[in-house]
């Protein structure tokens, strides 16, 4: 599983439900501190052990402490450390062991682990290595090799130790731990079968060489919970041997987070901190529960109480200064307020610099979605929906999954979603805000409608066709990694959907199922009617299967749904998919050409290439080249019409569409000019110039309030040219008949540029006006 | 130039024609100083075109030496702005100028010179790229030092530039990975200005480009007194080559600096034809022009008093002072025969 490769897709495309795919970094897989399950045979050793894992902790406590004082080696005194929660001591102590026997692999493996335990997994491994380059049969080191690589991704790396440990020689306890694992990962990839078949290998391989029960009755409530059927008798069989025991309820909870059920999380993390209060991973989930469900306080104080047992963890600290972040820069903003029923409706919480460019078009544009949401999903939410917008794109990953370094752009936990504000993204990257929005509003309605039983694919999909059917830029977007696959018939059958998104089985398949799921809702529609796919989204809250739903709902088997599907993408996309390689060849060419300044050729082979594929219009799409060249040939009318051609096809390129509002202002169509500049704001709302352009063509139009919006954002990006700006609110002010704010305004224009004429003049006339009226009261004397 | 960082305000408790401003960290573009220190004081500059080596860049540097020509011509007079190029620009005709250039000009006179063109640093040593022998950072340190009084400016938009002004100041040049290349620390004799931070900065500058243009836009009049001053000029300059980079989605190859103070002070150009000197020909008009240099004096002092007494009342003042200031422009423009055409610039850059 790819879990921690970062993956950076075209820009409206990824955002959602991520924590499906990457399990490994939405919440943590290990334990504190795990059971030995036999690498030792101290008695001495595992005595205490039995102590501390059946809950009797005082006695284990002084059992170890023994140890301590005894003259056992170095090893064993590691692991009495680390019992008693002294990880420097027990990692000096460890060192001691593997010095004192260079060839003792037991020793190296141990504290290989210790070093799992504190997230330094490079140096896990490396012990692990050293382990097998002693023993090079020790299943125990391929298993914890096996187990650091799986933290970064290396699928094949982890399959070649994991067959070392299938071998068959490996020991019981081993073979244990192996099948945990792959109870785990098939629990992860909602594979339930396999896992329940591997649990009860798992129990009886326990029973018959009386190893511990403990994880496996975890587990097994876990998978009971996923399939919503009861399973507290599994935390209470797991709680009966030993009623400290956390993991008990936080390994369920680790299962709901991933599954997106985070109300039900956070219950299973309370309950572990309850029965296990030094459980210090149980309450850093807990607080970042807390913080999915809008629950700041309760998550800061949890996530520094994880913080003070365990200072190694990384996502604690990560979490600590976002929190920091949260309080310090952030700003919340309700709408309405107050509000008109028993809760506002929006919450945005936006980073305190950005709040006089972004709120408004925010508000707007959620306010829409909600509406429309509402009403094509027949929901009515039951909370406010709370949008934060992160102008870091680090801090918004942090906050989704509490490690950086993910390629995400929104995450959806229910009624609050976060996603990178544009500024987020350098000039020239094709970040499209507004889609991404619109994309995770989707997902607020599809999650709550459903009680977050929908499935992921579902989910996704929905979303991506909203984006196409009623976002801010309407029209399909499929990118070209997309067709591809298409052409070589990559799309998954319906009931396997889902599997692209969990368990991708090459590089691009994620995206692909993106656009799958989009085409999917796009038949289903064209098909059957809208009202199907709302009908078989209700079906989830019944905890009915997507096979079950779409056969109940639509009246035909999956299969025959899958060929007809097929039909459908033939029919649409059949005959371009074949001229692919002609498109990519002209494509390439076009922008060569423009390269080489060979106008007529850059034309010539765009042309060709759109004729192909006509709704290619991102930022590199063939109209840019086009146009481009059409301007380089004074050609204004060709330019303009190919300008509009790309911008009415959903293009959003912020330039190009800064150019053909202008052609519109020329040819005198302002309502055109207006609608191309509003469009701009979906894609940079940090351009100053689209807010002056709007500004002055709202004001011709005598919309002055919607002008004034425009100068207060220009003023709030803190402009260049600020003596403009505020001339430019001073005037929107006048018009509106506000003196006292003109003159606020025109004064401070005046004051950073006393001899600008324009505002000079506005002062004379406002003077000559006041004069004129007769009213001399502060009329300043000459 | 004015920054305008935001200290205090209460911008959002007007009162009734009373309106308070913020107070605003102000660098002001004194009208008088739009000319040398002193009346009799003269502005001189000198152009160095170097060797494009190829037409394009041929043809780039004359058009860049053509719009500061016109730009220098709106400041001071025809027989005080001198050119070098082509053939013509020799490091012995260069030396030579300013051996006579030092005869003529006075303590109180300032020199501003351009050099236009392609540099070369090995390492050791930054040349600029002449006909001839090339012009050695020393001959340059030479030239500076003899200039007779302080505040002149030499500006050099070539690559590797950056480490003329390493040899000149005797500062090491910033690192590549600095952060901010615009800060000051030049001596107090000249005001410097490079298109590179340093000498491994070694592509063909768009930095003099967007410098000559910047002489001839309202763009970079940011405080709006139809004067460029040296810091506009060299703010407009760096945000379009920033801005050249980031929408191509390039690696910055060149990061501009200017070293020393008083470059807001310093003006390079005028957008309108302003009376540098009375007409002598239309006595009202000489005289409407004195008093509205003399409004605008006030206006600047009483920006500079402006801690001293209440905003209110320094709104009142500055209120009754621009009223005036308008009223003379009002007059002026309807005693004038007719209005300067602004300069415009274009560049070959795609709208999108």
């Amino acid at each position: 599983m790819p879990a921690l490769r970062k993956v950076l897709y075209p820009a409206r495309l990824l955002g959602g439900l991520l924590c499906a795919t990457l399990a490994a970094t939405c919440a943590s897989t290990l334990q504190a501190r795990e059971q030995l399950y036999g690498i030792y045979d101290s008695v001495e050793l595992l005595n205490c052990e039995t102590g501390f894992w059946s809950g009797q902790l005082s006695t284990a406590d002084a059992c170890y402490r023994g140890l301590l004082a005894s003259t056992q080696p170095a090893a064993i005194k590691a692991e009495a450390l680390w019992a008693l929660g002294d990880i420097q001591a027990a990692n000096s102590m460890f060192q001691q062991a593997t010095t004192a026997a260079p060839a003792d692999a037991v020793a190296r493996i141990r504290w290989g682990e210790l070093f799992m335990q504190t997230y330094q997994y490079q140096e896990a491994f490396n012990l692990f290595e050293e382990a097998l380059a002693l023993e090079g049969d020790n299943a125990w080191a391929h298993l914890g090799a096996a187990r650091a690589l799986q933290q970064g991704g290396d699928s094949d790396a982890v399959a070649e130790h994991m067959a070392a440990v299938d071998s068959g020689l490996a020991p019981p306890g081993v073979q244990l731990r192996a099948l945990i694992m792959l109870v785990r990962t098939s629990l992860e990839q909602d594979q339930h079968e396999r896992a329940q078949e591997t649990l009860e290998e798992a129990f009886e391989l326990a029973r018959d060489n009386e190893l511990s029960l403990l994880e496996l009755h975890a587990l097994q409530a876990a998978q009971a919970f996923m399939r919503l059927q009861p399973h507290q008798d599994f935390i209470d069989a797991a709680l009966a041997l030993n009623p400290a025991y956390g993991d008990a309820y936080a390994i369920p909870g680790y299962f709901a987070s991933i599954t997106r059920r985070y109300r039900e999380a956070g219950e299973f993390y309370q309950k572990a901190v309850a029965v296990q209060p030094d459980h210090w991973e149980a309450h850093l989930e807990l607080g970042q529960n807390h913080l999915r469900l809008n629950q700041v306080t309760q998550a800061h104080d949890h996530v520094r109480t994880s913080y003070a047992g365990d200072a190694f963890n990384p996502k604690a600290v990560n979490l600590l200064r976002l929190l920091d972040t949260f309080i310090e820069d952030m700003e919340v903003l309700n709408y309405p307020d107050p509000p008109q029923g028993p809760f506002p409706t929006l919450e945005l919480r936006l980073d305190k610099d950005e709040t006089g460019v972004l709120q408004d078009y925010a508000r707007d544009l959620s306010e829409r979605s909600i509406a429309l949401y509402s009403e094509r999903y027949r929901f009515t939410p039951k909370a406010p929906i709370i949008v934060e917008i992160f102008p870091n794109h680090e801090d918004f990953v942090v906050r989704s999954i509490g490690m950086p370094g993910v390629g995400i752009l929104g995450v959806t936990f229910g009624y609050l979603f976060a996603m990178d504000s544009p500024s987020a993204h350098p000039q020239g990257e094709s970040y499209h805000w507004g889609t991404t929005l619109w994309h995770e509003m989707a997902h607020v309605f599809t999650l709550e409608a459903t009680d977050h039983l929908i499935p992921r694919w579902y989910s996704e999909g929905i979303s991506v066709f909203e984006e196409w059917r009623t976002g801010p830029i309407p029209g399909r977007k499929i990118p070209l990694n997309v067709l591809q696959a298409m052409a070589e018939d990559k799309f998954l059958p319906i009931a396997k959907l889902d599997d692209g998104f969990m368990r991708p089985s090459y590089e691009d398949q994620v995206i692909v199922s993106y656009m799958q799921a989009g085409l999917v809702f796009e038949f289903i529609d064209l098909e059957y009617g809208f009202d199907k796919i709302v009908d078989i989204l209700y079906q989830f809250r019944e905890g009915i299967s997507a096979v079950d739903a779409i056969e109940k709902s639509l009246g035909i088997s999956v299969d025959d749904f899958d060929k007809h599907f097929k039909q459908f993408i033939t029919i649409e996309y059949g005959e371009m998919l074949g001229q692919m390689p002609l498109w990519q060849q002209d494509h390439k060419a076009s922008f060569a050409a423009l390269e080489a300044e060979n106008w007529q050729e850059a034309i010539a082979a765009a042309e060709r290439a759109n004729f192909v594929y006509p709704d290619y219009v991102e930022v590199d799409s063939p109209y840019i080249a086009m146009a481009r060249a059409y301007a380089r040939l004074d050609d204004k009318d060709n330019e303009f019409k190919t300008l509009e051609t790309f911008w009415k096809k959903g293009g959003y390129a912020p330039r190009a569409l800064m150019a053909l509002a202008a052609d519109y202002r020329e040819r005198g169509d302002k309502e055109s000019a207006l609608q191309v500049l509003n469009d701009v704001i979906w894609a940079d709302p940090f351009m100053e110039e689209v807010h002056v352009e709007l500004g002055d063509l709202y004001l011709e139009q005598g919309a002055t309030a919607k002008a004034l919006r425009e100068y207060q954002v220009l003023l709030a990006l803190d402009p260049i040219d600020k003596a403009a700006a505020n001339l430019k609110l001073a005037t929107a002010y006048n018009t509106l008949g506000d003196h006292d704010k003109t003159m606020e305004y025109l004064m401070t224009a005046l004051d950073i540029a006393p001899q600008y004429r324009p505002a000079q003049m506005l002062l004379l006339e406002l003077n000559r006006a006041q004069g004129s009226a007769g009213d001399t009261e502060d009329t300043p004397a000459n | 130039m004015v920054a305008a960082a935001l200290v205090e305000g209460d911008l959002m408790k007007p009162r009734m024609r009373k309106p308070t401003l913020p107070n605003l960290y102000l660098g002001l573009s004194l009208a008088l100083a739009l000319l040398p220190a002193c009346a009799q004081a003269e502005l001189y500059i000198t152009i160095v075109q170097g060797l494009g080596g190829e037409t394009v860049y041929e043809d780039q540097f004359d058009e860049q030496r053509n719009k500061i020509e016109a730009a220098s011509r709106t400041l001071t007079a025809t027989d005080k702005v001198s050119s070098f190029s082509g053939e013509g620009a020799t490091r012995a005709a260069v030396l030579e100028h300013f051996r006579q250039l030092n005869s003529r000009m006075t303590a109180d006179d300032r020199a501003v010179i351009y050099l236009i063109g392609h540099g070369s640093y090995d390492g050791f040593d930054y040349k600029f790229n002449i006909s001839g022998p090339d012009l050695a950072a020393t001959d340059v340190k030479q030239i500076l030092d003899a200039l007779p009084g302080r505040n002149h400016l030499l500006l050099n938009t070539s690559s590797t530039s950056g480490a003329l002004i390493e040899a000149i100041t005797g500062e090491p040049a910033p690192r590549d990975d600095a952060a901010d290349t615009a800060a000051a620390g030049a001596p107090g004799k000249y005001l410097l200005i490079a298109a590179t931070r340093n000498g491994n900065e070694r592509n063909a500058t768009h930095f003099g480009q967007y410098f000559a243009e910047a002489l001839g836009s309202e763009a970079a009049d940011l405080n709006k007194n139809n004067n460029i001053s040296v810091q506009e000029a060299f703010d407009f300059a760096a945000r379009e080559v920033a801005t050249y980079f980031e929408e191509g989605g390039k690696l910055a190859t060149e990061h501009p600096q200017l070293r020393g103070e008083g470059a807001a002070q310093f003006s390079l150009a005028r957008l309108d034809e302003i009376e540098r000197e009375p007409t002598g020909t239309d006595p009202q008009l000489d005289e409407l022009q004195q008093q509205r240099l003399a409004v605008e004096t006030q206006i600047e002092e009483l920006q500079l008093r402006r801690n001293e007494m209440t905003n209110t009342a320094y709104i009142e003042q500055l209120q009754t002072l621009i009223l005036r200031s308008a009223e003379l422009s009002e007059r002026i423009d309807a005693e004038r025969a007719g209005s300067a055409e602004t300069p415009t610039s274009t560049n070959g850059n795609d709208r999108f």
